[in-house]
């Protein structure tokens, strides 16, 4: 705060004022006034100030903080805007006394202007008008302002000053010829069976005023405090309503309703003595949120039905208060509470009970809490206040029911946290959702726990499995590779798969062979499949080490033989072939070396291989090698439909337009017989 | 061709709101880093991303470069760094790495990530662990359902197969569940409800909570989709597996569908120059083929090209008039037919060449006599020639599979001798391979039930306990035995053909495989929906080994009209094929309902085997 020139002691007055969401401090020292913010301290001079002011005694801003009223010593007030810009009026009362309060009297959107002075006994209200009003104070008193006027308490009483509301105004302002007035007076007449009642209404009808009667009936009620005087406002506008075709209701509801929780909260049993404008600038809500406040339940219930608030925002709400009460209650038995709470509740729409359960938890009400959360229907919900409470185990199935798998994460690093080891691995065995979660988890992010989970469920294939592929992702040294294997192997003879056992040893086996062969020829071996290396060393000339490694790795016949024959024609080497295709009497028969020939694009050496092809596959050998007549006689040799259709779709226009009608009469002939 | 659908069809909703959502949804994570940014996607999030904001809208929100999160490092030296990535462990080491290297060198930048579908623990966990926790900031963008069609919903999410059927992991299941919820809130509540399997019993009943817990904003609105049918991919393995051939499956087969795009090489533009094609309803041609049997596909082609030139030759004999009123209306039109027109002809040529090449029709062969249980002998003779020959370690590996599962696993002498021939061809690290297929339960041993180690034996006991329905034992798939031929019995799988099976005018579903089998999911859905319930099906569910994973929840809705009762939304969980899109799409026309397809992801044999293999790094 910067300084203030000239101030040795307390000021004689001071308040904060706000403009444009800034705060600000006025502050005066002898006849001086200062505005202070943050940063800044300049002085001010309210415009048309009376001379002669030596001190100011008290000042005050408005309910809005639009206004400034300042007392000085000479009993001089003056009323302006709280900007200081411009003076609304001045009054002179004569007292030089300080004032014990002074505090504005408004109301919104009125024009008028009054502050209300407070001295021992004495109560003024002053404003733009050159008289005051004075009230005498039985007691002492304190004044409250308030947004549309001034409460003000004593020891025994409780009394409220406002300016009139003009609706009230018009209608009981003596010999008031307002409709609204007129209204009232024709209700009157009308109860006493007089025919007056038509005479006022019809001179608020001529000048078609009646709507505005009604509202300012309606109005005029709103501000009544004695029931008896609202019933009779409101008696009223309903008689004008009708003679009214299309007047909208709903105002006239709504102020029965409104009046109806004011004049219950109004009760001396509750004693909210709220004014009409009042209570609608608070909103139901914050009145209910009062009434809860003062654990006034059944009341802010019964509100809620009456205005049929919707439960979430109303009843429920309430309930949830209330049953956060009650878990205080430490004079009752878990049992009881839970119980009392679930009748109560029920399963109504919105109420949580995890909140509630969390409130429990924390007034020390374990049990109780965990009781309260069985009644949860959302089971993700119990989960974040049972690991608060340490029931991880608990929490753990629910996560689980609840399906969600980021809960089921949650848990799970709480419990990794708060358990040893052996003891979360052993929590883990019995939920294999989360255990599958948490092994995903693992083979991203921590290898070593993975080998750890399969070890501790003596899971021994998925153990091979792990180190199968540590053999190939994790190690790069050959002999680190193989005892990956290795332990993968013993790990499937563990898991009692012999296969697995057995496959892992050969490739061990196959990886120290290619090392060597590396070594001693060069090129790439390593990391080939069987056969691809039995390829390469073919390709490589290398047959007498391929065939011995095809004898190792008891590679079958029909396979060698189609691996051969690939690679031998892979390499154009026709004459190994043949002699090779007379080696022995081929497993896979002749075809497959027509096909590969042909794909070779060899049709000489295709049509060596046609000749010996058995006679189921002849046709089809020799329709590879194109020889389409020949393939015809041999299929009406075989009096074979299939293959006699197979020769046709292959005749090409006029080329084969002979063989065509060859195969054409066969058939014809065939179907003879 | 092409045939349309009946008059009284009901219109499909619109989906292209879900886009909408979408792209405005990323717009605002973006412009929550207000100033010049550079953005890194992962590579698999870049077609879809591709499909909702294009590179010019992400300029828009002061997007300066991209670049791709890949296994490199990126030099970028914009002050703002964002990542879009999907919520895997992989991806926050490769952020944690950029931001720890940032920090080594004294350098201070703001790091966002937003993670699509969804932010899992685990990540932010790693995030802890690496220590960068504090700086970066974390953001969801919940783009989980991409309209490829109108028609067809896909997650995008191909890990999921891999994820849920072999790791047991359950973390996609919480965004299916979302997913449906957005459906569910967009278009009105859905009055009747089947599903079949655990995974699908999982996210309906994740997905109820979800509704329950939100309760009255779906309430009162009419429901604009009157069915849905949630089903696990395990439930039928065999289609997924079986080799396409309807036009959109081949093309798929052949030229890998990505995000409802595909790459068409030289080779089918006939230029040098590759083409990236949109193939949706908006394709007017494609559209006419797509379900389409292949055999089809050709003549239909050239019958269009005719119908083309001759509209092309109207203009002879056009007055002057007549001419300029072609040339602006109808011309563009033709000209864009055309265009379309070669492609597909140029693709149908590429497919023959290769198809014929791996001699197509007898692996056809061999399949359909997998399918009806006829000469499996020859079958396996052929299977282990396949291998011998090295034709393709995915092929071979999927014949494997379609054998295992047809004959309720392989007879032990032929899984010891394939195995060993498979290694041998491929490659050692397959073993892994096939452990993963035996615990997925795609490749299996015939054999009784005492193969359980005691570990997993004690696992499926606890199948007992309160949360059972939520647990997904890897293991319990040893134990489940497919029993397709007995289903196929009992559904009828296998059409009696008395003569030629008329491919042009099919007269069932098993027309997807040139008649000789209706795929079986196709057929419980048909089922279900004829029946209203599971009621008189119980033999095959409990054949399919879910007794008590069939579930329906009705709701007596009485606002429902006949129109959406018509509508039907099936979610393939694990991924569906074209195939069975095209039947079900058949199947739609002859009953006069209108499917809509939610996918995990599009699949098929070739990415569910790839799913499962192990591959060196």
């Amino acid at each position: 705060m910067p300084e203030v020139p000239g101030l040795q002691s307390a000021p004689s007055c001071w308040t904060t004022m706000c403009q444009d969401r800034v705060a600000h401090i006025l502050l005066a020292v002898g006849p001086d006034l200062y505005l202070l913010d943050h940063a800044a301290c300049s002085a001010v001079t309210p415009p048309g100030l009376a001379a002669g002011v030596s001190s100011f005694l008290q000042m005050a801003v408005s309910f809005t903080y639009r206004h400034l009223a300042l007392f000085t010593d000479t009993g001089y007030i003056w009323m302006g805007t709280a900007s200081l810009k411009e003076k609304l009026c001045e009054f002179n009362c004569n007292i030089r006394a300080p004032p014990k309060q002074m505090v504005w009297c408004s109301r919104p959107r009125s024009k008028e202007r009054a502050v209300v002075v407070a001295w021992e006994r004495r109560l003024m209200v002053v404003g733009d008008a050159p008289e005051g009003i004075q009230f005498v104070l039985d007691e002492d008193s304190y004044l409250v302002p308030e947004l549309d006027g001034v409460r003000i308490f004593s020891r025994s009483t409780h009394e409220f000053l406002h300016e009139v509301p003009v609706a009230s105004e018009e209608i009981f302002k003596i010999a008031s010829m307002a409709p609204g007035a007129l209204l009232l007076e024709a209700q009157k007449e009308y109860e006493k069976e007089s025919q007056k009642a038509d005479e006022y209404l019809r001179e608020i009808q001529e000048l078609g005023q009646l709507p505005q009667a009604v509202q300012q009936c309606i109005e005029a009620a709103g501000h009544e405090h004695w029931p008896d005087m609202q019933k009779s406002l409101l008696r009223a506008a309903s008689f004008g309503k009708c003679f009214l075709d299309r007047f909208p209701p709903d105002s006239f509801v709504r102020m029965c309703q409104d009046l109806r929780v004011l004049n219950a909260i109004r009760d001396y049993h509750i004693g909210i003595p709220l004014t009409y404008s009042q209570y609608k600038q608070l909103t139901i809500q914050v009145l209910l949120d009062r009434l809860v406040l003062r654990r006034l339940y059944p009341l802010a219930i019964q509100i809620c039905e009456y205005l049929r608030l919707p439960e979430v925002q109303g009843v429920s709400r309430i309930l949830a208060h209330w049953a956060c009460y009650k878990v205080q209650q430490k004079d009752v038995s878990d049992e009881d509470v839970a119980r009392a709470i679930n009748q109560k509740l029920g399963d109504t729409p919105g109420v949580s009970y995890s909140d509630i359960a969390a409130r429990a938890y924390g007034c020390g009400r374990t049990e109780l809490a965990i009781k309260l959360l069985e009644y949860e229907p959302r089971s993700g919900e119990q989960v974040p206040l049972l690991l608060k409470m340490k029931r991880s185990k608990l929490a753990l199935s629910k996560a689980i029911e609840s399906g969600d798998t980021d809960l089921v994460f949650t848990v799970l690093l709480h419990l990794k946290n708060e358990l040893n080891r052996g003891d979360f691995f052993m929590t883990l065995r019995n939920q294999p959702m989360a255990l599958s979660l948490y092994r995903q988890f693992c083979k991203h992010q921590e290898l070593e726990t993975l080998k750890d989970l399969y070890n501790q469920d003596d899971n021994h294939q998925e153990l091979g499995s792990f180190h199968v592929r540590a053999s190939y992702a994790a190690e790069e040294r050959i002999e680190g590779r193989v005892a990956a294997l290795q332990a993968a192997a013993d790990a499937f003879y563990k898991a009692k798969n012999e296969f697995a056992a057995k496959a892992t040893e050969d490739q061990m086996r196959l990886l120290r062979l290619q090392r060597r062969l590396e070594d001693e020829l060069g090129g790439r071996f390593l990391d080939l499949s069987v056969h691809d290396t039995v390829t390469t060393l073919i390709l490589s000339g290398q047959n007498k080490r391929a065939e011995q490694l095809a004898r190792d790795f008891r590679i079958p016949d029909k396979r060698l033989w189609w691996l051969k024959l690939t690679a031998l024609a892979d390499l154009e080497d026709w004459e190994e072939l043949e002699k090779f295709s007379k080696s022995k009497k081929s497993p896979i028969g002749y075809l497959p070396f027509v096909e590969i020939c042909m794909k070779q694009h060899n049709k000489y050496e295709a049509k060596k291989y046609a000749s010996r092809v058995g006679p189921e596959q002849k046709v089809k050998a020799l329709l590879l090698v194109g020889d389409v007549a020949q393939a015809a006689d041999v299929a009406i040799e075989h009096r074979n439909e299939a293959e006699m259709s197979l020769v046709l779709s292959h005749c090409t226009g006029a080329t084969d337009g002979a063989t065509a009608d060859k195969i054409q009469r066969a058939r014809a002939q065939a179907q003879k017989k | 061709m092409a045939f349309p659908h009946r008059p009284d069809a009901p219109e499909l909703p619109d989906f292209s709101m879900l886009k909408r959502l979408a792209r405005d949804q990323l717009i605002y994570l973006l412009e929550q880093l207000p100033g010049k940014k550079d953005l890194f996607i992962e590579a698999d999030l870049m077609s879809p991303l591709d499909r909702i904001a294009n590179v010019s809208i992400l300029k828009q929100h002061e997007v300066d470069k991209l670049y791709k999160v890949e296994n490199k490092p990126a030099f970028s030296s914009s002050e703002q760094l964002c990542f879009l990535v999907r919520p895997r462990i992989k991806n926050m080491r490769y952020i944690a790495n950029l931001v720890n290297a940032d920090k080594m060198a004294g350098r201070t930048r703001k790091y966002k990530v937003i993670f699509s579908p969804q932010k899992f623990y685990a990540c932010e966990m790693v995030l802890e662990e690496e220590g960068i926790y504090g700086d970066v900031s974390c953001d969801e963008w919940a783009f989980s359902l991409l309209p490829l069609d109108v028609d067809l919903l896909s997650m995008e999410l191909p890990e999921f197969f891999r994820d849920y059927f072999l790791e047991g992991d359950q973390c996609w299941i919480n965004t299916v569940a979302q997913a449906l919820h957005l459906l569910s809130t967009l278009y009105g509540p859905f009055p009747n409800c089947y599903g079949i399997g655990r995974c699908a019993k999982m996210s309906h009943e994740l997905w109820r909570k979800l509704e329950e817990e939100e309760d009255g904003e779906t309430k009162g609105r009419r429901p604009e989709i009157g069915h849905v049918f949630l089903l696990d991919r395990d439930v039928d393995f065999v289609t997924a597996l079986c080799s396409q051939v309807v036009y959109e499956g081949l093309v798929d087969d052949t030229f890998r569908v990505k995000c409802g795009s595909v790459d068409f090489g030289p080779e089918v533009t006939s230029s040098d120059k590759s083409l990236k094609v949109l193939l949706n309803a908006e394709d007017k041609v494609f559209n006419e083929i797509r379900n389409e049997h292949f055999s089809n596909v050709f003549g239909f082609l050239s019958q269009k090209a005719r119908n083309l030139q001759a509209q092309y030759d109207r203009r002879r004999g056009m007055d002057i008039k007549q001419m300029k009123n072609f040339v602006s209306q109808e011309l563009k039109g033709l000209k864009q037919e055309h265009r379309l027109l070669s492609l597909h002809i140029g693709a149908c040529e590429s497919i023959m060449k290769k198809k014929t090449k791996q001699d197509f029709q007898e692996l056809i062969k061999t399949e359909h006599a997998l399918l009806e249980g006829f000469s499996i002998r020859e079958s396996t003779n052929y299977i282990e020639e396949h291998i011998d020959r090295q034709v393709s370690p995915i092929e071979s590996l999927r014949l494997m599979c379609l054998l295992s599962i047809t004959e309720n696993g392989l007879i032990p002498k032929d899984y010891r001798s394939l195995k060993t021939q498979y290694l041998q061809s491929y490659g050692p690290e397959h073993l892994l391979t096939f452990s993963n297929l035996r615990r997925a339960g795609l490749l299996t041993e015939q054999a009784p039930g005492d193969t359980l180690t005691a570990v997993e034996s004690k696992v499926s006991k606890l199948v007992t306990d309160k949360a059972a329905g939520k647990i997904t034992d890897a293991f319990s798939s040893l134990a489940k035995r497919s029993n397709f031929r007995a289903i196929s019995k009992k559904l009828n799988l296998i059409p009696r053909v008395d003569g030629e099976y008329d491919l042009k005018v099919p007269r069932d579903m098993a027309y997807v495989f040139s008649g000789a089998y209706v795929p079986l999911s196709c057929r419980i859905i048909e089922q279900v929906l004829e029946r209203q319930s599971w009621q008189g099906l119980d033999e095959v569910v409990r054949l399919l080994n879910c007794s008590e994973l069939a579930f329906t929840d009705m709701t007596k809705e009485d606002k429902a009209s006949s129109e959406s009762l018509r509508l039907i939304l099936v979610v393939f969980l694990g991924g569906c094929t074209f195939s069975e899109i095209s039947a079900l799409r058949f199947l739609g026309r002859e009953k006069g309902y209108r499917f809509i397809f939610l996918t995990t992801a599009v699949t098929n044999s070739v990415r569910l085997m790839e799913a499962m293999s192990e591959v060196k790094a």
